[in-house]
């Protein structure tokens, strides 16, 4: 009888530790840029987001990760040109930027992660492979940079043109976020 | 044949026999079976789920899905470290790993988790789903302004060359040929120039955007050129009736000249503040 409930006990111990080593825990964003990067020979325009949210969630040790800002947010300084980009972003009907990625928990830990992303934009899913970011953490707080080479092709928009001269087909976006976890 | 030799010859079927049954049952025990149910996280289980065990040492992988309760059974694994990826329609893949001993029937319960929505991140409804109407407006605006900007620049063509005409029409000039061909381009400019007004001012408006950057000088300066344009005309018509008439240009038509200038230059400068970065 004695064995019996040992048995029983050392069963419940290997059932319940996958349960434990599954600890989920998830990420918020806490502060963020974007800065999407437009060249023409005539201007060189920068547009800025600070209304990125981001959230991810771990669970037995891998994470997912999604960050959306709307696209009307982004401020070149001019309303005019930035209602010009909402448009031929599409931005009316697709009014929400979102990058998705997955990453392993153990990340966290590196200086330089490489992370997949999937960007949905102007109606459009495009793949990042391997991005390199850089990654400072300091107690809770994660500060993660780097920049996405996107370009207009990627999803399908037709470079805008001011003066009869389009501009270039490269608008590389640099990401600048702090992270915060929370268990 | 003695007895000796037809007993051994038997027992040696009968080992030979044994030993040939034996090899696959052995081989059928030392196989592992690896099976559970996915569930989600509120618990509930999630068929259809694609299972896919390989195996770390070989790189041998074997593929199962969920049934209709969630329950997944993968057989005939030999022993050995296994890496187990599940994945279901929805929801973010699941990765992990387990070690199978010879003959073990090993349960595994694996919990998806589901792919953030936009609504984990406090976006409402409005703010997500875009309109195709939201989006027609934009591109009509973009394409009225597009128009808006190719007029106004055509206009600044016969623009510039009616104020290089302008002293020769005026002034001491007596030439009758000048006049009407300064005329004849300041009514062209003016054609063109409230042509693209028009399409300037019929624009949808944006609702929710505030005016921000250069187009604020643009707009700015068309309280400028804007009457200029209407006055200039007027002037233009009196100071050509006094000439016409023999007479000097005199009383309010002489304002005609400079008020022509400052809409001119009012006009170059809205140009540039959306042309150029300063």
């Amino acid at each position: 009888m004695h064995n019996r409930k040992i048995k029983i006990l050392i069963v419940l111990l290997l059932v319940g530790l996958p349960t434990f080593a599954q600890t989920d825990s998830q990420w918020v964003l806490e502060q963020s840029t974007l800065t999407y990067h437009v060249s023409h020979p005539l201007h060189q325009v920068e547009g800025v987001s600070h209304e990125a949210r981001g959230k991810g969630v771990c669970h037995a040790g891998q994470c997912d990760f999604l960050i959306a800002a709307p696209v009307k947010s982004f401020n070149s300084g001019d309303s005019n040109r930035d209602l010009h980009t909402l448009q031929v972003a599409r931005g009316g009907q697709f009014p929400i930027v979102t990058v998705r990625t997955h990453l392993p928990e153990s990340a966290a830990g590196s200086a330089t992660i490489h992370a997949d992303l999937e960007v949905q934009f102007a109606g459009q899913t495009a793949a990042f492979n391997q991005i390199e970011f850089q990654q400072q953490t300091q107690g809770n707080e994660t500060r993660i940079s780097g920049t996405i080479p996107s370009k207009l092709t990627d999803f399908k928009i037709d470079p805008p043109s001011l003066l009869t001269i389009a501009v270039k087909n490269e608008i590389p976006v640099r990401v600048e976020m702090t992270w915060r976890k929370e268990k | 044949m003695n007895l000796k030799a037809s007993n051994f010859v038997m027992w040696a079927a009968i080992l030979q026999l044994v030993f040939l049954i034996s090899v696959p049952l052995r081989a059928q025990d030392a196989a592992a079976t690896l099976s559970g149910a996915i569930i989600d996280p509120t618990g509930a289980a999630v068929s259809n789920a694609r299972i896919s065990v390989t195996n770390v040492a070989t790189g041998q992988s074997i593929e199962a899905h969920s049934d209709s309760a969630g329950l997944y059974s993968v057989p005939n694994l030999t022993p050995g470290e296994y890496q187990i990826s599940i994945s279901a329609e929805k929801f973010s893949t699941n990765e992990s790993r387990v070690t199978l001993i010879a003959g073990a029937k090993q349960t595994t319960n694996l919990t998806l988790a589901g792919v953030l929505s936009l609504g984990d991140l406090g976006f409402s409804e409005s703010q997500t789903q875009g309109n195709a109407q939201a989006q027609a407006r934009l591109d009509k605006r973009s394409h009225m302004l597009k128009i808006h900007q190719r007029l106004g620049l055509i206009a600044a063509a016969p623009l510039l060359a009616t104020v290089i005409l302008g002293p020769g029409a005026g002034g001491k000039s007596t030439s009758s040929t000048d006049r009407w061909t300064h005329m004849a381009l300041g009514a062209a400019t003016g054609d063109l120039y409230f042509m693209s007004a028009y399409y300037a001012i019929r624009a949808p408006r944006i609702p929710g955007t505030e005016t921000r950057g250069p187009i604020r000088v643009h707009k700015a300066l068309a309280w400028i050129h804007g009457p200029g344009m209407i006055l200039t005309p007027i002037l233009g018509a009196i100071a050509f009736n006094q000439k016409s008439r023999g007479e000097k240009v005199h009383g309010i038509a002489s304002a005609h000249g400079p008020v022509a200038i400052v809409t001119a230059a009012a006009y170059g400068a809205a140009i540039l503040s959306v042309s150029f970065k300063f």
